[in-house]
């Protein structure tokens, strides 16, 4: 094929490309019915895209430079960005899932710290974190030195240990609802499940948490753990430090940066805590809170999808959502900035 | 030729990332790998999957009937060719919800249920007029608009509830159910019956749930209603036109709280704590507790458990002066979406419903439902439902004005109150005073 | 040398019953599989009097209408396997052509804005989707709720960031040298990377690829907005959260069907436990 047969090709392309897609713009444009517009669309987009590609030309490697980020600037446009400017204008209005009215300022974050069932979410997920934090670490820190100890059987352990988190969220805590409402109140006799008691409960999650992640954070462990040198250790052992003095004055100064990994990873994955939450309480049991009565495990996200899907009130579901966000914005940049630090430092 | 050959390539691969996924249109089927998978499980998947273009869609929002609703659907299809598909959603789900995801997806069924004022309120206007109906005539019960007064909405079914009793161990016992209209009486009857625990082989004399998770339903709606509407004439709206306002009548809540705290005291506590509905519903089945506070919907359940003891209703009396009647009602109604096109294929399968023989075999017999309909010959056979009728035939009963509360109040507010109360966290003047805040909190953030 | 033994031994055992408690919720579900609702009830720890009821029950919850198994499950394999397909290829192609041009300052503002976006939890996104998807509905006759098509475009969007993120690193530390070559014998750009490139980036497309398919496969909250709960497609965890959200717990039919929705990844986990601990782990220091 010659050059200019393949030009006057593509170019027909374009041409047949552009037609439809302008048809489908129109026939989007008058409200017709039907399916067969957006996919008149999507043709004459892959036309013009064909066309483009086959039309020997200059710019030839922009234009496979810009269709290259297309398909991944496209989607991430439409489903991240977009609806997250939108997002953003609506905490200020009175949108109610369909329309708009009015703008309401900040009426919907001032409401939003009044009530108290937010106010303790909020709360009890800053503390849940915390304690959480360390709770996985101390975990899976020592999961890791027993996996790198010198024991029989280490890959079958870290197997074992890593696989809870394979598993979702949500079919896990259905399991442990079991565990919690059926086994243990059969095998200690007689005794409540720990889920009817608004402390215990929170405990319950906690466990159940740690159970779930420590075996991840161990693998990064284990991970720090083999990457320091083996002669620095042997060096510490002809030097006769025991096995305390080389965890504490080698093994962990040394692996200090794997540290701050976990414990943001950790920290952002207690924060954004929902499925289990969802499928092992769903906020029950009650508390008693001076004169008002709340549900005591009720975390942060789990407060804001029932405030948005179960209340049906968009606009504060929508507005504790963009506090959500600002708060695991502000965690990150401190991460980067103390990943940014360390690395001065070395 | 390597250029145009990688280009083909490039493309085949952009067409096929642009057009994953997109085999069918509209809503009957969604990809082409869908279709070859609902193939290969048409043999193990309910109606709802395999359901044709044609079919009438209904969204059902009590899954206990799920099973009869589909049998009536094939001998609907069976005798007129019309195939309807029966979706039922199950207790836990929000099917108000998932509605307006539906709505909101342009998946709205043809016809769905609603519960009352306040999912109508989400359709107002969107709903087909029923007044030419046939089944309208023939029954009292009918959702009407309060605006155009037309009949939008298709009662299936009349349902109550307030403390079935097994009648065998209050025979054994000596107390006559009739008798048990006021509190002091309950009070008697509880004590006597907690006096023979043993020789009657209870573990509790009643069976209550209030765990607030689950079980929200069950304290927050149904209890809270004889509250709201116990003993009072039908259209007397007093207590909850109070309790929209935000208030509540201390007087009457006193009595009720002393009441609730009777039935919490003579319960199976760890039923009550933690347990849900089929512990529940075990307990009492099982003969080992004499009361529970459940409806005649509990009647589907009972050969499950291989009852084989006579029950009945009784009201949920807890005032001092006698309360004769119990809480019942239309629970639900479906309505029919006006921007269908099978208006008229929905209309004539709610009229085979009321108004022919098999339609209501199908949901007096099978179901274990009682009929709204006047005509309706099909007289029920399962014990809760023969013990309702005989209210519902001598016009003792009281209306559900809880199902008009606002939007989720059971299991946000006043549920939490009952699990409280039921933990012993709260004493009976906290209960009262608690009720008032709760209720007043939720209308003034709505 | 024997007090090393006795630790070494020691810590074996420690190991052991570590082991045993990590996995006793999954023991408990394989044995009360194995038990009839009665038997659950008198007691959930004793081993089951007859492995038959396993079957019984499987097949029981394999055909109840309310937990369709096998659609659930080709469903979530159907989304996760194309998205997952997807998702390589064009982030490959995009974390190419940005780390090419990593010293233009487009290419840095297109990079910075999808690392920025990792932030971004779903919730913060989750109402405004419906409103875009609806409009675009509505808009061009192609519907993207309850269908496959819209949460296969959401989770491009979503995995995409971290995608890019992980590949662009890798792609930075591959030879410039290797282009040109190709460059010099002809090879068009897109000729380049479908030839050269894409078939380097095999590593770190594994890490991709675990990351993403365990997020999409056990992934509830962005199927439960796209998809809805009791929509005509349902993942496996929306399968099993609508079964067991019922006003009767049969807790013999709720725990297989948990076990039902392990299986698949309990099996991938053995046939590829290396490559899916190291990708974890790579994703996560990276």
């Amino acid at each position: 094929m010659n050059t200019a047969a393949k030009k006057s090709l593509s170019l027909g392309m374009l041409v047949v490309g552009a037609v439809l897609m302008v048809a489908a713009l129109i026939l989007d444009f008058m409200g017709t019915k039907g399916a067969m517009r957006g996919y008149l669309l999507i043709a004459g987009a892959l036309l013009i895209i064909v066309g483009l590609l086959k039309l020997p030309n200059k710019k030839h490697t922009k234009i496979v430079n810009g269709l290259f980020l297309f398909p991944m600037v496209f989607t991430f446009g439409v489903t991240v960005m977009i609806p997250f400017i939108l997002g953003i204008i609506y905490s200020f209005t009175d949108w109610n899932g369909v329309s708009v009215t009015q703008f309401v300022g900040l009426e919907n974050y001032i409401t939003m710290f009044r009530q108290l069932d937010f106010v303790y979410s909020f709360i009890l997920t800053l503390l849940f974190t915390i304690v959480n934090i360390v709770s996985v670490n101390i975990a899976g820190f020592c999961l890791a030195l027993l996996c790198t100890s010198k024991i029989k059987g280490k890959n079958f352990f870290r197997a074992a240990y890593f696989l809870p988190n394979l598993i979702g969220g949500i079919v896990l805590g259905y399991v442990w609802q079991f565990i919690f409402n059926k086994v243990f109140t059969t095998v200690f006799v007689g005794s409540n499940s720990m889920l009817t008691d608004a402390n215990l409960a929170i405990l319950a999650i906690l466990f159940v948490n740690t159970w779930q992640y420590a075996g991840y954070i161990m693998m990064i462990y284990v991970t720090g753990l083999q990457s320091v040198p083996s002669d620095v250790l042997e060096a510490s052992n002809v030097d006769g430090a025991s096995p305390l003095t080389t965890l504490f004055k080698i093994k962990i100064p040394m692996i200090a940066n794997t540290f701050t990994v976990c414990i943001f990873l950790t920290l952002v994955n207690s924060f954004k805590l929902f499925d289990l939450n969802l499928s092992i309480t769903n906020g029950a049991p009650s508390r008693v809170l001076g004169d008002k009565i709340i549900q005591s495990t009720e975390f942060l996200a789990l407060n804001i999808y029932k405030t948005a899907i179960g209340k049906n009130d968009y606009a504060l579901g929508q507005t504790k959502a963009v506090v959500f966000f600002v708060i695991l914005a502000i965690v990150s940049l401190t991460q980067v900035s103390i990943s940014k630090k360390k690395e001065v430092e070395l | 030729m390597k250029k145009k050959s990688l280009a083909v390539l490039l493309a085949g691969t952009m067409s096929a990332a642009l057009f994953a996924g997109c085999g069918g249109s509209g809503a009957s089927t969604s990809s082409s790998a869908g279709n070859s998978k609902s193939e290969a499980a048409s043999e193990s998947t309910g109606t709802t999957t395999t359901a044709s273009k044609d079919a009438i869609r209904l969204v059902n929002g009590k899954i206990e009937i799920d099973e009869q609703l589909k049998a009536a659907a094939k001998k609907y299809q069976e005798e007129t060719g019309q195939e309807v598909s029966i979706e039922s959603l199950g207790g836990g789900v929000d099917i108000s919800g998932q509605l307006k995801s539906y709505y909101a997806a342009g998946n709205m069924p043809d016809m769905f249920v609603i519960g009352g004022d306040g999912d109508y309120a989400n359709w107002t206007g969107k709903c087909a007029d029923l007044s030419d109906c046939a089944f309208v005539k023939d029954t009292d019960f009918g959702y009407t608009d309060d605006e155009t007064g037309k009949v939008v909405g298709f009662p299936y079914a009349v349902e109550g509830y307030g403390i079935t009793y097994n009648a065998d161990i209050l025979e054994k016992a000596g107390i006559d159910p009739t008798t048990l209209v006021n509190y002091d009486a309950y009070k008697a009857a509880f004590e006597k019956i907690d006096g023979m625990k043993e020789e009657l082989g209870l573990s509790a004399v009643c069976s209550v749930a209030a765990e607030s998770g689950q079980m929200y339903w069950s304290t927050g709606n149904h209890l809270f209603g004889y509250y709201l509407s116990g003993g009072l004439e039908r259209d007397d709206n007093t207590y909850f036109d109070m309790a929209l306002e935000g208030k509540v009548d201390t007087d009457r809540m006193s009595q009720y709280a002393d009441f609730i705290g009777l039935l919490y005291q003579y319960s199976d506590q760890q039923t009550l704590i933690s347990g849900t509905y089929d512990d529940q519903l075990a307990l009492w089945a099982q003969g080992k507790a004499a009361f529970i506070t459940e409806g005649n919907w509990i009647d589907p359940s009972l050969p499950d458990y291989n009852v084989s003891f006579n029950c009945g209703i009784a009201p949920l009396a807890f005032t001092k002066e006698d309360m004769t009647s119990v809480l019942a009602d239309s629970p639900s109604w479906w309505c029919v979406y006006g921007e269908s096109d099978k208006v008229d294929a929905c209309k004539a399968f709610l009229d085979y419903l009321a108004t022919t023989e098999e339609g209501q075999t199908c949901l007096v017999k099978d179901a274990g439902m009682i009929s709204p309909y006047k005509s309706s010959t099909v007289e029920p056979e399962s014990p809760l439902a023969v013990s309702l009728k005989t209210y519902v035939n001598e016009g003792k009963t009281s209306s559900w004005a809880w199902a008009n509360m606002p939007e989720g109040i059971a299991q946000n507010a006043i549920g939490l109150v009952y699990e409280s109360y039921a933990k012993g966290d709260i004493d009976k003047d906290q209960f009262v005073t608690m009720m008032q805040s709760s209720i007043a909190d939720y209308v003034a953030n709505k | 040398m024997k007090a090393q033994k006795n630790r070494r031994l020691m810590g074996t055992i420690l190991g052991a019953v570590i082991a045993l408690f990590v996995l006793s919720p999954f023991i408990l579900v394989v044995i009360n599989t194995a038990k009839t609702s009665e038997d659950i009830v008198i007691s959930p720890i004793a081993l089951p009097e007859n492995w038959g009821q396993m079957i019984t029950n499987l097949s029981n919850v394999i055909n109840t209408s309310n937990f369709s198994y096998w659609t659930s499950f080709g469903s979530s394999l159907f989304i996760t396997a194309v998205s997952l397909i997807l998702l390589t290829v064009f982030s490959c192609m995009a974390a190419w052509v940005l780390s090419r041009h990593h010293r233009e300052k487009w290419s840095n503002a297109i990079f910075m804005i999808f690392v920025a976006a990792m932030v971004i939890p779903f919730q913060v996104v989750m109402l405004p989707i419906l409103t875009v998807f609806k409009g675009i509905g509505a808009f061009t006759g192609i519907k993207l709720l309850q269908s496959y098509k819209g949460i296969i475009f959401a989770y491009l969007g979503f995995g995409g960031s971290m995608s890019i993120f992980i590949l662009h690193g890798f792609i930075k530390g591959i030879p410039y040298e290797l282009e040109e070559a190709a460059w010099i014998d002809g090879c068009s750009p897109e000729g380049t990377f479908f030839r050269v490139i894409f078939p380097l980036l095999r590593p770190v497309q594994m890490t991709v690829l675990i990351l993403n398919g365990l997020w999409i496969w056990n992934d509830y909250l962005l199927p439960s907005i796209m998809l809805g709960l009791n929509g005509k497609i349902k993942t496996l965890p929306i399968a099993v959260s609508s079964f067991v959200g019922s006003y009767v717990k049969q807790w013999d039919l709720i725990l297989a069907a948990a076990f039902l929705a392990m299986i698949p990844i309990v099996l991938l986990f053995l046939l590829a436990q290396k490559q899916i601990i190291q990708g974890m782990v790579d994703g996560a220091i990276k």
